[in-house]
């Protein structure tokens, strides 16, 4: 098989799975588009060495290097030092002083902001958790990082998520209401 | 079980990566204990939420027409260079498990995201160092002779990258190869310092260059731009030794 035709075979069936990663990373459709378009031809350059086991997990490292790789051309300082600068950086935002947070609590942001707004390093492992569905496993091979950071990147990105106006103005009422 | 010992657990739990005799004493805390209980439908009902408000973005056709052109295009106007089949392997498992094992010992224990990021290019230099020296291809052309060398990269490469002996300064050349770094394919220039090999990485200067100076997995990595070039030097000689000979070979290799 030609790298070509592998890279139809093998490549192109993750193409979806790459673009939402490519989004949820960038933030926006034109980003992302470079991102894929970027990302595929270095699949191209490597499809010979993929083995036919886990091509969507291979594309999506491949795609995720190739955001870094953006980001750091683009949006150096969205790549924050570690998990507790993330954090710090998230409670900033999303709950500095009260009044804006019942600003965006009335805006009525939707779950998708909120997540969009989440640190980089909480949104990547959530959106393969919760949109692509994969195994702590997967996502620890991908994002490169031990399965016990998966985890505690996850339980971040969950609480920072309920910790949000909107989120926690529906989750009070749900628990209101479920008594 | 006790909610100390649960915590940490309900999320893995609620994610389906516990295994059946876990799961079991999960289920049987939840069904004793509010407080967890109530950890675990928050999970679920975020997850929830999640897949029924949060779209999955779906690849635009343009955007899958571009790539399938771009892709046919690529692959018809160059030939492909042999595949670096190593690149990927530690990715996927399998062949190189005890290296990746070891490259991921390293990374464990660091989760500071920009430094690793930075960290890539250095890790991969080393990792490419590494390889070279255990299976005995450290040189592809070996030549002390710089008017050797240089040509036999050139014709390899996209670009010509300067070539320069140390010898007077005890670095002596003893040869080239060419390896791949990001993505890209790389002259290496190999130099020989008392009993150490020291590989010197050549490419057209970046516009993110790396750190000045690292240690990774006990070799240390310089960096240097010079000469139009990005110079990144990997051995196990000591630091400033290896720093100091970086500069040198960025600033000088270009002259004549």
């Amino acid at each position: 098989m030609t790298e070509h035709t592998r890279f139809e075979a093998l490549v192109l069936p993750h193409l979806d799975a790459g673009y939402n990663l490519a989004r949820w990373l960038s933030g926006n459709v034109n980003d992302a588009e470079d991102v894929v378009q970027d990302a595929s031809l270095r699949a191209l350059r490597y499809v010979g060495s993929l083995r036919d086991g886990d091509a969507k997990g291979w594309f999506l490292t491949i795609v995720r290097h190739t955001f870094y790789d953006w980001c750091r051309r683009n949006r150096p300082t969205e790549i924050v030092k570690d998990d507790g600068t993330a954090i710090e950086m998230a409670v900033d935002e999303l709950a500095t002083d009260p009044e804006q947070a019942a600003l965006r609590s009335a805006e009525s942001r939707s779950l998708s902001e909120a997540m969009a707004e989440l640190p980089l390093v909480f949104r990547e492992v959530l959106i393969l958790r919760e949109l692509e569905e994969l195994s702590y496993k997967e996502i620890a091979r991908i994002v490169d990082i031990p399965v016990g950071t998966v985890m505690s990147r996850l339980a971040r990105a969950r609480g920072l998520l309920q910790r949000s106006p909107l989120l926690r103005a529906i989750h009070g009422r749900a628990a209101g209401g479920a008594r | 079980m006790i909610c100390n010992e649960a915590g940490s657990l309900i999320a893995a739990y609620a994610d389906g990566e516990v295994d059946s005799a876990q799961g079991r004493s999960i289920e049987q805390h939840l069904r004793s204990c509010a407080a967890c209980a109530a950890k675990h439908q928050e999970v679920l009902a975020l997850r929830a939420r999640i897949r029924a408000e949060v779209p999955y973005l779906q690849a635009p056709s343009a955007l899958r027409e571009r790539v399938r052109a771009l892709v046919a295009q690529s692959a018809a106007e160059t030939p492909r260079p042999r595949p670096e089949r190593d690149r990927w392997r530690w990715l996927t498992g399998g062949a190189l498990a005890g290296c990746a094992a070891t490259m991921l010992a390293w990374v464990i224990g660091t989760s500071v995201v920009d430094w690793r990021a930075n960290e890539d290019v250095a890790v991969e230099a080393v990792q490419t160092h590494v390889r070279a020296t255990l299976n005995d291809h450290l040189i592809q052309v070996a030549s002390s002779d710089q008017h050797t060398v240089k040509p036999w990269l050139s014709a390899r490469l996209d670009y010509s990258p300067p070539v320069k002996d140390f010898a007077s300064e005890g670095f002596t050349l003893i040869g080239g190869r060419v390896d791949t770094l990001e993505g890209q394919r790389v002259a290496t220039l190999v130099y020989r310092y008392r009993l150490h090999t020291i590989d010197v990485f050549v490419r057209p200067e970046l516009a993110h260059a790396p750190s000045a100076l690292r240690a990774v997995r006990g070799f240390n990595v310089a960096h240097a731009t010079g000469s139009g070039m990005d110079w990144l030097a990997v051995s196990d000689v000591s630091a400033d030794v290896l720093s100091a000979f970086v500069q040198r070979v960025a600033s000088e290799a270009g002259a004549r």
